[in-house]
């Protein structure tokens, strides 16, 4: 059996889409439920599925949590199922990153108690978007065929360790000239997972390890990557 | 007399007063009406014990000739006379049958006929002819003028209307309260008529006695003398209590079962009077984060949903709401579909439902916006089929957001703050308004570092033009220009979106309109 880095479990209309949204990005996701009916649903939508009782901790175990797989999400339709799974799977592995859909805040908060490292809330996303399109619909228009329509990428670039870049402030990168992006913000991983917004004033000092956020085109954010990985970005005047 | 526009106009413009109980002018018209009827009874009153001499006999006057007014402009609104002969006439030609006069216009006066004998129109009648010196002995029909305000006041007139879909219940109960009061008083009268000292002298005596006692009231002033006399009370109190009991009971259900349609009339006319814009159909978890947020933009809305216990929720929330379900095609353009309402969220967690109500909204009215949920991703071109304007795809975006994340965890963020708007950060739009500050200005003028924001692009009318130092986007009708580069120049009209502080944003904003950039 291949050992897949990314499992999901629950088969449901939003298994599938997060699955098909995955494969587009070249990740290679295998969904599993208790359910064989579900499971044949998803095998004939010609994903990869598999049963599996996600009561019994040995079976977890034998699928690769613990050992090699390294994110896992919970898209049950029934909170109690997502709950539960969290928990063993948080018991077998401190660091698995654990992404759970919640119904309702306070169900949110139940399942970061109960180790989920991201609790994703689709009514409230969605409710949010019906919001946008009434209140804001040129935005939401743009945002559609911009952003989420594939012409610009949000992307994470890591400044690596070596980089002549390290000690530079952030600013004086000047990318929005020189590249045609836009940098939203950067997250200092030494300091925390937090996203520290570009408008904040702060005039960031960059060091090795640091991971820029950016958005733009998709080929000048590659443009950036490449030079960054070469080291042939110097910090402008 | 068809042709006419005049003629036409006017009457619209009568029944529009008189009838059409939307009508802008209809509350004024009926408050004055109430208002003229209340003192025209306390003048009644008054006169009764003091003289108001010539003012009010002028009063008086006034008064009856707006009920004469409105009397004959009812009378003349209530159907076209002339259609009624047209059509008779057209009938004639049809059939080849020689036209006569005479049967027309009595077909005519049997429509009119029909007016008059409405129970209201009489109340109107009877309101006005005591005031005819001949008929004065009639002075206590004035009384009628009372039952005028039914006309006016809807909440009597559904009480009305609740109690007439009882009439069953209340014909049997009245039938058996008279066979008690009748057997009572004939018994009573049999008993005591003739006795010493007796109270009762006639059978008008007894009845009176009868209905006293049997409602529970029991003045006594007639009281039973003799031994048998009393057995016929005790037997009658009994038979009251039952009655009373009955009545009482059926009144309670009457009210009981109507009780909702009634609060839905009440929600109806809310909605009328508020102007509300926007449905919302189905308050699930999605349906709430949306009124939630609709709620604090101010703008108005209503719920449909036909679950009770989500009403219950939406109305402790202080939101109108409705039971009943989407796609009931009386319920929506109760609620104004075709007219009023200019956008429909269908937010149901079915998609068949969704598309139903789609379907059935898109049918009434072209022009409204339908902003539709999509459980399924295959739904969304139905549901653009069906009709609606936007697809929101709740799969879609968390398979998106959890893509996102498996992928490049730490733009996850962004995304995420950019998808649910629950960050402070994010991304607002800034309109350019002819005239202001920024129209005309290069990109460059503009310090954007220094107000906490970042220029994230202009959304521009119309399609993509060469500008330099931005690339260009199509839109629908719109493009958008990401990253303008300082030489960039603002025209009136143009979107400024910007990325940042909600705070910063807000007081960019008031800066631009305040002139003071």
């Amino acid at each position: 059996m291949a050992r897949r880095e990314t499992l999901i479990f629950g088969c449901s209309a939003m298994g599938h889409e997060v699955a098909t949204q995955l494969a587009e990005r070249g990740i290679d996701a295998y969904l599993y439920s208790s359910d064989p009916d579900e499971v044949g649903a998803m095998l004939a939508k010609g994903l990869q599925a598999g049963v599996v009782d996600y009561t019994d901790d040995d079976k977890l175990c034998s699928i690769g949590i613990g050992k090699w797989v390294k994110t896992i999400f919970c898209l049950f339709s029934e909170e109690p199922q997502n709950l539960f799974v969290t928990l063993s799977a948080r018991a077998l592995d401190p660091d698995l990153k654990i992404i759970c859909v919640c119904e309702s805040v306070s169900s949110g908060n139940k399942l970061l108690t109960a180790g989920a490292t991201k609790v994703i809330d689709p009514y409230e996303i969605s409710g949010h978007r019906v919001h946008e399109l009434i209140a804001r619909p040129y935005l939401v228009e743009m945002l559609e065929n911009t952003v989420f329509g594939k012409h610009i990428d949000i992307a994470e670039i890591e400044i690596p360790r070596s980089s002549s870049l390290s000690g530079a402030p952030m600013d004086d990168l000047q990318l929005s000239k020189r590249y045609n992006l836009i940098v939203m913000g950067v997250v200092d991983l030494e300091l925390s997972q937090e996203l520290i917004f570009s408008n904040r004033g702060m005039n960031h000092l960059l060091d090795g390890g640091d991971m820029l956020v950016v958005i733009g085109p998709k080929d000048e954010i590659s443009r950036l990557r490449a030079d960054v990985e070469e080291d042939k970005l110097e910090p402008g005047s | 007399m068809a042709a006419s526009e005049r003629y036409s106009g006017w009457k619209r413009a009568v029944s529009d007063l008189l009838e059409n109980p939307k009508a802008p002018i209809r509350p004024y018209f009926d408050i004055f009406m109430i208002a003229l009827v209340l003192s025209s009874v306390w003048v009644l009153i008054y006169e009764v014990k003091h003289d108001l001499g010539l003012f009010g006999d002028v009063f008086e006057r006034v008064a009856v000739t707006i009920f004469i007014v409105e009397y004959l402009m009812r009378f003349w609104v209530f159907n076209d006379s002339h259609k009624v002969i047209i059509a008779r006439y057209e009938k004639a030609e049809f059939v080849n049958e020689p036209f006569r006069l005479g049967p027309a216009l009595w077909q005519a006066v049997k429509e009119k006929l029909r007016y008059m004998i409405q129970p209201l129109a009489i109340i109107d009648l009877l309101a006005i002819m005591p005031s005819y010196r001949p008929l004065r002995f009639l002075r206590i029909f004035l009384l009628f003028r009372i039952f005028k305000l039914f006309r006016y006041t809807r909440s009597i007139s559904e009480f009305v209307k609740v109690l007439s879909e009882k009439r069953i219940e209340l014909l049997t109960l009245f039938i058996f309260m008279a066979f008690i009061t009748f057997t009572a008083a004939t018994a009573i009268f049999f008993f005591e008529a003739e006795q010493r000292g007796h109270q009762i002298t006639n059978f008008f005596d007894s009845i009176y006695w009868a209905l006293v006692t049997m409602s529970t009231v029991g003045y006594g002033d007639i009281t039973p003398q003799t031994t048998e006399g009393r057995l016929v009370a005790l037997a009658l109190i009994i038979a009251g209590l039952g009655v009373i009991s009955f009545f009482t009971s059926i009144i309670v259900s009457a009210f009981g079962e109507k009780i909702e349609e009634i609060r839905a009339h009440r929600i109806f006319s809310e909605v009328e009077r508020k102007h509300v814009d926007t449905l919302v159909c189905g308050f699930g978890r999605v349906g709430q984060v949306v009124a939630e947020r609709l709620a604090r933009d101010k703008r108005t809305f209503v719920v449909v949903d036909p679950l009770e216990s989500n009403i219950r929720l939406a109305k402790q929330r202080g939101y109108l709401a409705v039971t009943g379900d989407g796609e009931d095609n009386e319920l929506l353009s109760s609620l104004g579909i075709e007219t009023r309402i200019r956008r429909l969220l269908c937010l149901t967690g079915d998609d068949v439902v969704n598309v139903y109500i789609t379907l059935t909204a898109r049918q009434f009215n072209p022009e409204v916006e339908i902003i539709s949920r999509a459980n399924q991703r295959e739904n969304v071109t139905k549901l653009y089929r069906a009709g609606a304007s936007h697809c929101v795809a709740p799969n879609e975006v968390v398979g998106l957001i959890a893509a996102e994340y498996a992928g490049q965890p730490v733009a996850f963020e962004a995304v995420y703050g950019l998808l649910t708007g629950q960050a402070n950060e994010g991304m607002e739009a800034v309109r350019i308004k002819r005239g202001s500050v920024m129209d005309g200005r290069r990109m460059g003028e503009v310090d954007f570092r220094q107000r906490r924001l970042i220029p994230f692009g202009v959304i521009r009318q119309g399609s993509c033009e060469d500008v330099e130092g931005a690339t260009c986007y199509n839109l629908q009708d719109r493009s958008f220009y990401f990253n303008p580069g300082e030489a960039f120049v603002f025209r009136a009209e143009d979107l400024l979106v910007l990325f940042g502080h909600e705070y910063s944003v807000v007081h960019f904003r008031d800066c631009l309109e305040g002139g003071t950039l």
